[in-house]
């Protein structure tokens, strides 16, 4: 097994869609290893997220490659990126993480659901994760009765419980203050450290960055600063 | 590396739609107001149309009730000739032995025998042309309401008795205790000639009838015209209306090949096809108002489907397949539509139920004109299995399509762009 997870080469990205096409990566370089834990970071529009879609297989690159765990992403059809997506990704997203009808504990069971583990397991599995994330009690609720920060612990659990590849995570902290930031983040840190998950995360929340062991400056579409000093 | 994917389980068949059908359920009342009016609007429709079925119904089964069992009968039986030329000397032999051996099957509850003819019937001072019909009382009293629709005098009794409508008494100037002379042509030629005394006078509401009716025991009728045992029309009573069709089948595998039995709508044609228009008109307006229901379902859909975007951005995204996202919303479609038919159906049932003994009145006007055609002045809505099952199932196909046309779009969906979205 490999020790990179992620190899992007040569990525662009340029969206056309509007009169004007907006070049967002232009010659992107990047790779991460196992058990890294990431984060992107630069202004608001540097190709932060533009960049962790094409790694999680949710956008395709105009020119250059993405592989993940050994797979050129650029080969896959829309339904293979869809099972690639559910079964070694997880994601977290700045908001709109969980399906606001079901519970805690249905959303992190649903995610397993979507990939045929059976019953018991599904609830022996969410139940000890939600508890080792501190949301024991909180398992019967709607996101609309969690706090904020509580709502992102549950998109962690929901995000790892498969056991993915990859955790991705864009502006995870953008909705939370910076006492349930940290919380997050000790998360993520604890992940990443006793569970050796991988992590790459999209911000320019400073907090972010500072847990993260490899920040990765972006400007303009362009990776401008690599200081994986801390990687070591 | 990349069969490793191909590799992994399908989504689709570890998909379980109980999970699907509970989040669809769910989702239902995250905008409760919006869920009420539309499955409102389903259940006014199904209770609309449902409820104008079964009135409807229920109207065509006392019209054909009403109107084979005054004159007609459910089923007639002629000679085939008699149909096709109408012609007296197309008759039915050896009549009472077929009525003896048709009375005895199970279905038939009574059979009256006729003679027809035409003749000149005249008064002291003038002769006018008149149908005669020759009746056994007691059996066409058993089949049809004719005798009841006498106003003045009373039945024939013998041979020597006549009852004529009431237009032609008046043409003739003669009223019940008056004198007629009958001429005609016997079957083989002959003339045939009678002198009757009036009885009754029959006023039936139908202007052919009562200008040209005159009704006399049909044995009188018989000997006068030169006819043995034979009948041209057996007019037949059978047990339900709604079997009359098979009772007719049963029939005619009984009677000998040159004659003929034809069931109600044959004989009436005009009450089938007014049935038929009339069923046509009420086809046109349940198709309206299921086609506007159906119109504001399709509209919350694309709302729902609208406001949702994000949400299913991030269900694409954790990397659940557009079709699985498509069937959540056709699961919210169809408890939209179950609701709305639940409520709608039970208040329709209820409303039914509730009138099918009493009926309902249908006003004066109606009272009336119900009258002169021998209708019932009120209306039992029938319950059916069509008017149960008819407007829930068009309308639960309808919301599929409804959400089925808004929700495709989320084939075309990019989870990045979905995401996006505000
Ligand atoms: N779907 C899109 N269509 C058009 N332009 C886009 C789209 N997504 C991103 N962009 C543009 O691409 C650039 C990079 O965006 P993004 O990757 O979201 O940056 P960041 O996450 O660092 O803020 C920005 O200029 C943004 O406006
Ligand atoms: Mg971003």
């Amino acid at each position: 097994m490999s020790d990179v997870v992620v190899r992007c080469s040569g990525v662009t990205r340029t969206y056309q869609d509007n009169a004007v096409p907006v070049v967002a990566l232009q010659g992107v370089d990047f790779v991460v290893k196992r058990g890294e834990f990431v984060s992107l970071a630069g202004p608001s529009g540097s190709g932060k997220t533009t960049l962790l879609n094409l790694i999680g297989g949710l956008d395709r690159p105009d020119s250059g490659t993405v592989e993940v765990d050994g797979v050129t992403l650029n080969d896959l059809s829309e339904s293979e990126l869809s099972d690639l997506r559910l079964h070694q990704m997880g994601f977290v997203f700045q908001s709109y993480n969980l399906i606001p009808v079901l519970s805690a504990q249905e959303n992190v069971e649903f995610i397993m659901q979507l990939q045929g583990v059976a019953a018991d397991e599904r609830r022996e599995r969410a139940s000890s994760l939600l508890k080792d994330l501190g949301l024991a009690s909180m398992a019967g609720r709607r996101p609309g009765e969690l706090s904020g920060g509580q709502q992102q612990r549950a998109a962690v659990a929901r995000a790892i419980v498969t056991n993915p590849v990859l955790l991705l995570a864009d502006e995870p902290s953008a909705n939370l203050d910076s006492g349930t930031t940290q919380e997050l983040l000790e998360l993520l840190r604890t992940l990443n450290e006793r569970q050796g998950v991988t992590i790459i995360t999209a911000t320019h929340d400073p907090m972010v960055m500072g847990y993260s062991k490899r920040q990765v400056n972006l400007r303009d579409g362009e990776i401008v600063e690599d200081n994986s000093s801390r990687a070591a | 590396m990349s069969e490793a994917v191909a590799e992994l389980p399908a989504q689709a068949s570890s998909w379980s739609g109980f999970r699907s059908a509970q989040i669809g359920w769910r989702n239902l009342w995250r905008n409760k107001r919006r869920t009420w009016l539309t499955s409102g609007g389903i259940a006014f429709a199904i209770l609309l149309v449902m409820f104008s079925m079964a009135m409807q119904h229920g109207q065509y089964a006392a019209m054909m009730e009403n109107a084979t069992t005054l004159i007609s009968g459910h089923v007639q039986v002629q000679a085939t000739q008699y149909i096709d030329s109408e012609r007296f000397e197309h008759t039915i032999d050896e009549a009472s032995v077929l009525r003896r051996q048709l009375l005895a099957l199970p279905d038939v509850v009574a059979i009256a025998p006729r003679v027809e003819a035409f003749a000149l019937v005249s008064s002291d001072e003038r002769s006018f042309a008149a149908q005669i019909l020759g009746i056994d009382v007691a059996a066409e009293a058993a089949t049809v309401r004719l005798l009841d629709m006498i106003d003045d005098g009373r039945v024939p009794a013998g041979p020597d008795e006549a009852v004529i409508g009431e237009k032609l008494a008046r043409n003739l100037d003669v009223a019940v205790g008056g004198e007629l002379v009958i001429l005609g042509a016997q079957k083989h030629g002959g003339v045939a000639a009678l002198v009757v005394n009036v009885v009754g006078i029959i006023s039936s509401g139908m202007p052919d009838l009562d200008r040209s009716l005159l009704l006399m025991p049909i044995a009188a009728v018989q000997n006068a015209f030169g006819l043995g045992d034979e009948v041209h029309t057996l007019a037949i009573r059978i047990a339900s209306l709604e079997d009359s069709a098979a009772v007719t089948k049963q029939l005619a595998s009984r009677v000998p090949a040159d004659i003929t039995v034809r069931n109600w709508n044959e004989v009436l044609p005009g009450l089938e096809q007014a049935i038929e228009v009339d069923r046509l008109g009420g086809l046109i307006m349940y198709g309206l108002i299921i086609i506007l229901v159906t119109f504001s379902v399709v509209n919350t859909f694309i709302m729902l489907v609208f406001e949702r975007t994000r949400e299913f951005g991030m269900l694409l995204a954790i990397g659940m397949r557009p079709f699985g996202i498509v069937g959540l919303v056709l699961w919210e479609a169809f408890f939209v539509w179950l609701v709305g038919a639940a409520i709608g159906a039970g208040i329709a049932i209820a409303i039914i139920l509730g009138l099918a003994d009493v009926g309902l009145y249908m006003g004066e006007a109606m009272e009336a004109m119900a009258a002169q055609y021998y209708m019932p002045p009120r209306l039992y809505p029938a319950f059916t299995t069509e008017v149960l099952l008819v407007s829930p199932l068009i309308l639960l196909l309808g919301t599929q399509l409804a959400a089925l046309i808004p929700a495709l779009r989320i084939r075309r969906l990019r989870p990045v762009e979905a995401l996006r979205s505000e």
